[in-house]
């Protein structure tokens, strides 16, 4: 293995306190945007994030070297990323409106992350990422109202159900190509959606409702959570769940893009032709991708069908599958990073934006598009890998 | 006497009314660099991409070391032994160069998504492996190219882009390379670099058989030790350039009728 000229000894306190800097500003900016009430304060918020965009993007030396930083002090910094996800609840002044945000947010987060092995990785248009969602949230609540299983064992299940479906999903779609492949997805989403409405089962339009909450050690997570006397809103419960659940995507998604298998959906996505003349069976890679997301899709949707209690097709529609693919686009195709800032980011703006009513959805897209005039290839756009060094 | 290792019989390639190829027959053997001239459109792109598994012929068949293989797929092709570069050269662009090499070892490696998953030990220690391997590729291709390893392909210049190319497809460990127009887009001093670093190549790996499609022919003189001449889908000659290139039919077909007559004196 490479290992590039050996870097400079020195400061190891200066990457420390690089790491813990941005972590700790990063994590208070987004506790500041969480609670903001006032317009004027989101306006500043994001006129100063945008401010740290322009400054990333003129001095390319600045952002260099808090990758740097980071990759150096990645076992720190991870600690510390726990450790602030964990504290987080506990400055949100017991705000539930705030936590439900953050539980809404990571769900997006997984979510997204699983599209970007498909957009990101791969380079394959899906628009059925709200559809593998969807299937993976009635799943698990029919699992649950008919046979009484639990949260616990309807989770895998019902992400190896949307699995099965991503399999079904993958297979005709290799038969077509970029945008004819972005047609069989969105037809795809489409039927499902109808399905969902249309059949007796699933409780058509009405949907399931009464999903019980999820139970662990005796504590259901309907109930507020107490830590040393200290009484979190319910939210808690389903914010420290789907925590969880990001990080065991960016586990998967982490391991995944420095494997194999990463390399060889980049290969796919650089050129096909030439991928397919190196040995990679490209039709297989690409099945691979739909269920890797349908799999992930599948756990978001089971948390949110526990969380909210009651699902129904419109929770699922074809504006989900675009707004999920809007978060990769704008956070940086193939970054973990950037693909979980972009999905806080997007789903956190139109809540943030309400003052302007009428006007919030222009705003959000002009925020979005002001965005991505500073940072083109997205939020934090991807970085090649390095060996060794 | 080596013996064959592919050969090509009544190769013939449709599409639609179009013939793009015609009964024609080659053969390779081992250790042997061929070299397949002919003015454009001459069907050479064509005859690779037969082999190569992107085209299944319209009739005729390939056959590798005794064993058919057309209509098998591209990537089948590989694992079988044989690799390939491109005219107009496809890397992958937004990747590292160490990368492309290493995506070429994939035949070679195993991990799937499981593996990275659960296993990462293993699926990282196979990665380094073939990371190892391509960097000893790169070094042996070009120092150049291995003191680049960490840049982006796309930002490389022409002359090592086609290096790039030919090391990837190095790293499946061919039997038999095919380089479609290796030289294109060099100039001299560059060509001859590329032919050095290719009698190299071959040096290293004598069992190695090169199929080049070429138009420099200061190249097609000097590194094959026979050439096709390929024009309208047929084979018009067989045989070392010193002879083939004195065939009244062949000069016919680089330099038209009168020309031809006019380079005869």
């Amino acid at each position: 293995m490479a290992h590039a000229s050996a870097p400079p000894p020195a400061r190891p306190l200066g990457g420390l306190l690089i790491v813990a800097l941005v972590e700790i500003v990063g994590a208070a900016a987004l506790r500041e945007f969480l609670l903001a009430e006032d317009w004027r304060w989101v306006l500043v918020l994001l006129a100063a994030f945008g401010a740290v965009l322009v400054a990333l993007e003129r001095r390319p030396a600045l952002e260099a070297r808090i990758a740097e930083a980071f990759a150096r002090h990645r076992r720190a910094a991870t600690l510390l990323g726990i450790a602030i996800a964990l504290v987080f609840p506990f400055v949100l002044e017991k705000s539930s409106y705030a936590l439900h945000l953050c539980v809404i947010a990571q769900l997006y987060a997984v979510l997204a992350l699983a599209l970007n092995f498909q957009l990101g990785s791969a380079n394959i248009p899906n628009f059925a990422t709200g559809a593998s969602y969807g299937i993976g949230a009635y799943a698990s609540a029919l699992l649950a109202l008919n046979f009484e299983v639990s949260f616990w064992l309807a989770l895998p299940a019902a992400a190896v159900v949307a699995t099965i479906f991503g399999f079904l999903l993958g297979l005709p779609s290799m038969r077509t190509k970029d945008s004819y492949l972005a047609l069989v997805t969105i037809a795809f989403g489409v039927v499902i959606h109808q399905l969902l409405n249309n059949l007796e089962v699933t409780g058509g339009p009405n949907g399931l409702v009464g999903i019980p909450a999820p139970e662990l050690f005796g504590h259901s997570f309907a109930s507020p959570l107490a830590v040393l006397g200290y009484e979190l809103p319910s939210q808690a419960n389903f914010y420290y769940l789907s925590a969880v659940l990001v990080l065991i995507a960016i586990v998967f998604a982490g391991r995944l893009h420095d494997s194999r298998v990463g390399l060889a959906w980049n290969a796919l996505r650089a050129d096909e032709l030439a991928a397919r003349c190196q040995g990679i069976n490209t039709t297989w890679y690409k099945v691979l991708a739909f269920a890797v997301d349908a799999f992930l899709a599948g756990f978001a949707g089971t948390v949110y069908a526990f969380y909210v209690g009651f699902i129904s097709p419109d929770n699922f529609t074809f504006l989900v599958s675009v707004t999920i693919m809007t978060m990769v686009i704008a956070g940086g195709m193939d970054n973990i990073l950037g693909v979980i800032v972009g999905a806080v980011l997007l789903t956190l703006l139109p809540e943030k934006l309400r003052a302007f009513s009428d006007y919030r959805i222009l705003f959000f897209g002009v925020t979005v598009i002001a965005f991505l005039m500073i940072r083109p290839q997205g939020i934090f756009p991807q970085r090649l890998r390095r060996y060794g060094g | 006497m080596a013996p064959i290792v592919l050969e090509g019989e009544s190769l013939t390639q449709r599409f639609g009314g179009l013939v793009a190829m015609a009964e024609v027959d080659f053969h390779l053997k081992r250790g042997e660099i061929l070299g397949i001239i002919g003015p454009n459109g001459a069907g050479k792109s064509t005859l690779l991409n037969i082999i190569s598994g992107i085209y299944v012929p319209s009739s005729g068949e390939v056959r590798l070391e005794g064993r058919r293989i057309n209509g098998v797929a591209p990537h089948q092709i590989v694992k079988r032994g044989i690799a390939r570069t491109f005219q107009s050269s496809r890397l992958f662009g937004d990747l590292s160069v160490l990368d492309n090499v290493i995506i070429g070892r994939h035949i070679h490696t195993r991990s799937g998504v499981l593996d990275a998953i659960f296993r990462r030990r293993r699926a990282e220690a196979e990665l380094a492996e073939a990371a190892a391997h391509a960097e000893g590729l790169l070094k042996a291709v070009s120092r150049g190219l291995y003191d680049q390893r960490h840049r982006a392909a796309a930002e490389l210049p022409q002359a090592d882009r086609r290096r790039l190319e030919i090391a990837r497809a190095l790293a499946s460990d061919p039997k038999v390379l095919l380089l479609d127009e290796p030289s294109s887009g060099m100039d001299d001093a560059d060509t001859d670099a590329l032919m050095d670093d290719i009698r190299a190549v071959c040096a290293a790996r004598p069992d190695l058989s090169l199929m080049i499609i070429e138009h420099d022919m200061r190249l097609v003189a000097a590194l094959p030790h026979r050439v096709i001449v390929l024009d309208y889908g047929q084979k018009l000659a067989d045989g070392p350039f010193e002879e083939v290139r004195l065939i009244p039919r062949v000069q016919e077909a680089y330099l038209g009728r009168r020309g031809a007559s006019h380079a005869q004196g």
